[in-house]
């Protein structure tokens, strides 16, 4: 099972579908959330049916966002655990800011996508849980509750904030980057720039496709 | 149109109930089956179709029993926390005249309203996805009449009237009885007063918020949070612009693969 010629398969099936529902439902989250929360923005619900169906179509889509997030959350935990050289990545800042040639080599993500997994983590585990608790928020103390509404709409800031950062460096900031989570391939050349360490190892294995 | 305040003299209540029956009546509100709790106190808290409710204590005074009464109902916040935190154009609105009003038709039932609410006053319907909740009869004043409830009030406990009548009198009232009023907050006032005896505190009365304000969750969300939604992308996106601008895209290395092939 080859894949195309001088191209690398980095993501399997799985992880790809799994990326895009995870991503469509966060987004579309972003999207009603905006809509139930600006006033000004009543184009979105109006568009969607409504306020009430705006409502539930966000803790639907919340639902779904949730599952996807711990399924993702065990799919990439291991690849996403910092190690010694992640700090030297980050003083270089990655070698997004200036010329640099003393970037330590990454294994399968950088220390900046493994600080995007963790915000997602941390900041979606705080969307879902203040967001089950908005669900039905009379069962809890009132000081509980009104915590929820206020981490919700904080955890949104950092989150909806850091998923510019991932859109636009997994887009048009790396060019040949986003087929990764399309079709799986990537190029040997990105490889040996962006995940050098990981490419060498999968070589070394005859049997990795 | 002016604006009204509601005065409730806390002092001239008898517990008749007559404001309870009257809601109901105005508003077309279903009568509830309830069970004997211990206390007069009937229905035992508000509901979707008890806008309105003479809650009971029993303190001890000097030594005596004593008994509270007090007309618990919407205040209508001049600045109204149930209205900022809800999400849905027209299902909750402050008007002109004083009263906060709901409107069932636009209401989503997401219960922020009650969450946010400092006297825990909206009511939630399983049934009818939508809250109730007092609306001061904006249908009764908006005509010129008084308030179901006012009108009915046998003793004088509940007067309506124009802001400025109602504060002279309730100040003078207070002073003459040795008293104060509730709530005697400037930062958030209501459309609705007490007159409370002395010799008592707010705490006494169940059901009461000795210190009735704007959430302070409430704030942080629609006054920071919220519009740092909007920065916070669009300054990201700015700023992943600029990098594009500036500092171009990250392309590969190509000489290394030529290299290593």
């Amino acid at each position: 099972m080859s894949a195309q010629e001088g191209m690398v398969r980095v993501t399997d099936p799985v992880e790809r579908i799994a990326h895009w529902i995870l991503a469509v439902s966060c987004l579309f989250c972003v999207l009603t959330g905006l809509g139930l929360m600006f006033h000004s923005w009543s184009v979105i619900p109006e568009l969607l049916g409504g306020y009430y169906a705006t409502k539930w179509m966000h803790i639907f889509s919340g639902v779904i966002f949730t599952f996807s997030l711990v399924y993702g959350y065990f799919m990439w935990k291991k690849d996403c655990e910092f190690e010694e050289d992640d700090l030297g990545w980050i003083l270089q800042g990655g070698g997004y800011l200036w010329q640099t040639t003393k970037l330590p080599p990454v294994f399968k993500y950088n220390a900046g996508q493994k600080a995007f997994f963790w915000f997602l983590v941390v900041f979606g585990a705080i969307l879902v849980i203040s967001g089950l608790i908005m669900w039905n928020p009379l069962i809890f103390p009132v000081m509980v509750a009104r915590f929820a509404y206020m981490l919700h709409a904080m955890s949104v800031v950092v989150l909806a904030s850091f998923i510019v950062v991932h859109i636009y460096l997994g887009t048009i900031g790396n060019p040949g980057t986003v087929s990764a989570m399309i079709t799986g391939l990537v190029s040997k050349a990105w490889c040996e720039t962006h995940c050098p360490r990981w490419y060498a190892e999968r070589n070394k294995k005859p049997e990795s496709v | 149109m002016a604006e009204f305040i509601k005065l409730i003299d806390i002092t001239k209540c008898t517990g008749c109930r007559g404001c309870q029956v009257a809601c109901k009546q105005w508003n077309e509100l279903a009568a509830e089956k309830t069970t004997f709790t211990g206390s007069l106190q009937n229905p035992d808290d508000l509901s979707y179709n008890t806008w309105t409710l003479i809650r009971f204590d029993e303190v001890e005074q000097n030594g005596k029993m004593n008994w509270l009464l007090r007309h618990d109902a919407c205040m209508h916040c001049d600045w109204p926390a149930c209205v900022k935190a809800c999400p849905s154009p027209g299902a909750l609105v402050k008007t002109d005249e004083g009263p906060v009003v709901h409107n069932t038709k636009f209401c989503i039932g997401c219960k922020s309203c009650i969450v946010a609410c400092p006297f825990d006053i909206p009511r939630y319907s399983k049934e009818k996805e939508n809250i109730a909740k007092c609306t001061l009869c904006y249908d009764r004043i908006t005509d010129g009449k008084n308030p179901a409830c006012v009108t009915a009030c046998p003793t004088g406990c509940l007067t309506f009237g124009t802001k400025e009548e109602m504060l002279d009198k309730a100040a003078k009232r207070a002073e003459k009885i040795g008293g104060f009023i509730y709530p005697n907050n400037p930062k958030y006032e209501t459309h609705v007063l007490y007159i409370m005896p002395g010799g008592l505190k707010v705490a006494d009365y169940s059901h009461a918020n000795p210190n009735p304000k704007m959430p302070t969750t409430l704030m942080w969300w629609k006054n920071l949070f919220k519009p740092f939604t909007l920065i916070g992308i669009g300054g990201v996106a700015g700023l992943a612009a600029l990098h594009y601008l500036i500092k171009g895209p990250h392309r590969v290395h190509e000489k290394k693969e030529e290299g290593g092939e």
